[in-house]
């Protein structure tokens, strides 16, 4: 649901807020379209839906429903579940579900801030590299060859490793190896539109670049890359866990990676049953959260691209 | 053709030496001291704090007083020689541990690419025969939800389950340290036995992928007329699958196997810290936490050419295996 309504949010700005006058009867249509979005969902989709809004409630309502402080000891160190402590504490005495509450936002901090960095900077790279077209185009062409085929994640070590363990860093180590699949698609549409009919009896009336971009290709592509972003959210929220898991994450965040690369730490965990709270709650959330992004993310893509649709 | 495959070789090298290039360039771009601070924050290391003499003579030892172009120059000769650098941890030269440690990290990988292309393509081959009816809807199911979750994951539950839980495997490490093995099969079975845990992580995320594809290529092949044919000449079930309509669904599933070990070796690298796996990963979160700077480089280096060089091939093979292409 956030997700969507953020998505109304941009393509407000883009697309509506040039015509003040439909804004209503135009918000009207954007939130039919999304229902019926919604509606087509197949259930992993709903299923992914509901456990995504219920993750972005957890974040924005973290202080309300949390009581105790997630980077102070509040309690005995490594109580179970049970009275005052909903999922228990850690090592340190500190509430596990205060932890979790703050770990569902620092994840969707680092989705969404990964998302939108490298898929509207991705996007525009792609058109540009699209619409410009020549030398240039060639250039961007060969450095997303190079960049497909360099493995990912052992530059995002090194590259964590040198720039030091913090959020932005993290967002932007992360925003640096996924801008890749957005450029692709913007690249490929443009090239698509560029070819139409419609868009060459634009020109011919006289089209300048700004009309077309504002008028024929956002709207086209800005859709394909909304959906790429949800792809890249759920992308990144793994990495930064994995990067957190190797004690590459900021230290201060306690993302849901930390507290695992915290709980594996803990010298005992293999021998008690500390794990069965101190573990096991930030995998499920972890488990959950990506899961349900990937699934909408593939409904999606299925309702977007119409080669999809028809088979 | 023949311009378009050197094409791809000029594509490659070019590949490598920006890795190369970015090597060289980030530690001395990033702001600080490499030497002034040879310490952790851990408890277990003791703090080394060097004098200024020292530091004047470790930078003169690096080269680090050289202007960048001579560094540069110095550097990859090194690298042409094989020299990685020197350890400041370990107190080894880093070609020596990294070969040290490759073995296990290869072995891994190809045990979990080998395993998941097999059973993911079987799967894919009974979901794709099944088509729209309940065994292919439920594997379908089961098959997208365990290739959505990141192979970390899957590693810690089996950990925790069936490791520290249930206590049917090792918790750690690649052999039984000190153990006295009575024959080479115990000793074998020990590798294999903790090597089950991780290698089979690996393969369930990785599983996914190779399904999904197995089921579209095999679909798209059993719709073709020859194997109308073939039902027509009356064979049997299985022989038309395996023998008739695999062949064909078979190429783009060779490919997928070479294209996908970058990120296979992204989780290889993660479930190897879950298990305290003796490879490449554990090595580099070591070197992470000591910052062991020229052991990480030198992991980075010999991990991203080796799947440049996986991807090279691929393009070969997928060449000698397409007869479309290749003509």
């Amino acid at each position: 649901m956030a997700i969507n309504a953020h998505l109304i949010n941009i393509s407000k700005k883009i697309g509506v807020l040039s015509d003040p006058k439909n804004l209503t009867a135009k918000a009207k249509g954007h939130c039919q379209k999304i229902a019926a979005t919604i509606k087509s969902f197949t259930l992993l989709g709903k299923f992914g839906l509901t456990v995504v809004t219920f993750f972005v409630l957890l974040a924005v309502f973290a202080p309300l429903i949390t009581v105790h402080p997630y980077d102070l000891p509040s309690g005995p160190p490594l109580m179970a579940p049970g009275e005052g402590h909903l999922l228990g504490t850690d090592d340190l005495g500190i509430d596990i579900w205060a932890q979790l509450c703050r770990g569902a936002k620092i994840s969707i901090i680092v989705g969404l801030g990964t998302a939108l960095l490298a898929g509207l900077g991705g996007g525009l790279i792609g058109i540009i590299s699209g619409y410009v077209g020549g030398i240039l185009d060639k250039i961007i062409m060969r450095l997303i060859d190079i960049m497909l085929v360099i493995p990912d994640f052992p530059v995002m070590i090194l590259l964590a490793a040198f720039l030091g363990p913090s959020l932005t860093n993290i967002i932007i180590v992360l925003a640096l190896f996924s801008w890749v699949s957005s450029a692709r698609i913007a690249r490929s549409q443009i090239l698509m539109l560029k070819e139409k009919t419609y868009i060459k009896s634009a020109v011919l009336y006289g089209a300048g670049t700004w009309y077309l971009m504002r008028k024929h290709f956002l709207p086209e592509i800005f859709p394909l890359i909304a959906v790429q972003m949800i792809r890249l959210t759920g992308r990144a929220i793994i990495s930064e866990a994995g990067l957190s898991f190797l004690g590459l994450g900021d230290p201060t965040s306690k993302s849901w990676g930390l507290t695992i690369h915290y709980a594996t730490s803990f010298k005992g965990i293999y021998y008690t049953d500390f794990w069965k709270w101190w573990l096991f709650y930030p995998w499920l959330f972890l488990m959950l959260m990506v899961v349900s992004l990937a699934f909408i993310s593939r409904d999606l893509e299925r309702i977007a691209d119409p080669r999809l649709r028809k088979k | 053709m023949q311009h378009k495959s050197r094409m791809r070789i000029i594509e490659y090298a070019i590949t490598i030496w920006v890795i190369i290039t970015l090597n060289f360039l980030l530690p001395r771009l990033i702001p600080g001291d490499p030497f002034l601070v040879l310490s952790s924050q851990e408890a277990e290391d003791e703090e080394i704090i060097l004098s200024e003499e020292q530091r004047q003579y470790l930078f003169e030892y690096y080269g680090l007083d050289q202007p960048i172009h001579k560094q540069y120059f110095v550097y990859m000769g090194e690298l042409l020689r094989g020299n990685l650098g020197f350890s400041l941890y370990y107190k080894q030269p880093v070609s020596e541990i990294i070969i040290s440690r490759l073995p296990w990290t290869v072995f891994m990988v190809i045990s979990a690419v080998v395993l998941s292309t097999l059973i993911g393509t079987i799967i894919g081959c009974i979901s794709a025969w099944h088509r729209e009816k309940w065994v292919d809807k439920s594997l379908f199911l089961f098959m997208i939800f365990f290739s959505e979750i990141p192979s970390f994951l899957i590693g810690l539950i089996l950990l925790f389950v069936f490791a520290a839980g249930l206590g049917l495997f090792p918790l750690a490490g690649a052999v039984t340290h000190f153990a006295d093995f009575q024959s080479g099969w115990s000793r074998i079975w020990d590798v294999i036995h903790h090597a089950i845990l991780p290698v089979t992580a690996l393969t369930i995320s990785h599983l996914g992928g190779t399904y999904l594809l197995g089921r579209n290529s095999m679909t798209t092949v059993l719709e073709k007329d020859y194997l109308r044919t073939a039902w027509a000449k009356g064979l049997s079930q299985s022989r038309i699958i395996f023998r008739h309509a695999l062949k064909n669904a078979l190429l783009p599933i060779v490919t997928r196997v070479f294209i996908s070990l970058g990120s296979l070796v992204g989780g290889a690298i993660l479930v190897e810290n879950v298990f305290s796996y003796p490879g490449l990963g554990t090595l580099m979160r070591q070197s992470v936490r000591v910052h062991d700077y020229p052991v990480i480089q030198g992991i980075f280096l010999v991990v991203t050419i080796l799947v440049l060089l996986a991807n090279f091939l691929a393009d070969l093979v997928y060449k000698k295996l397409d007869p479309r292409v290749s003509s």
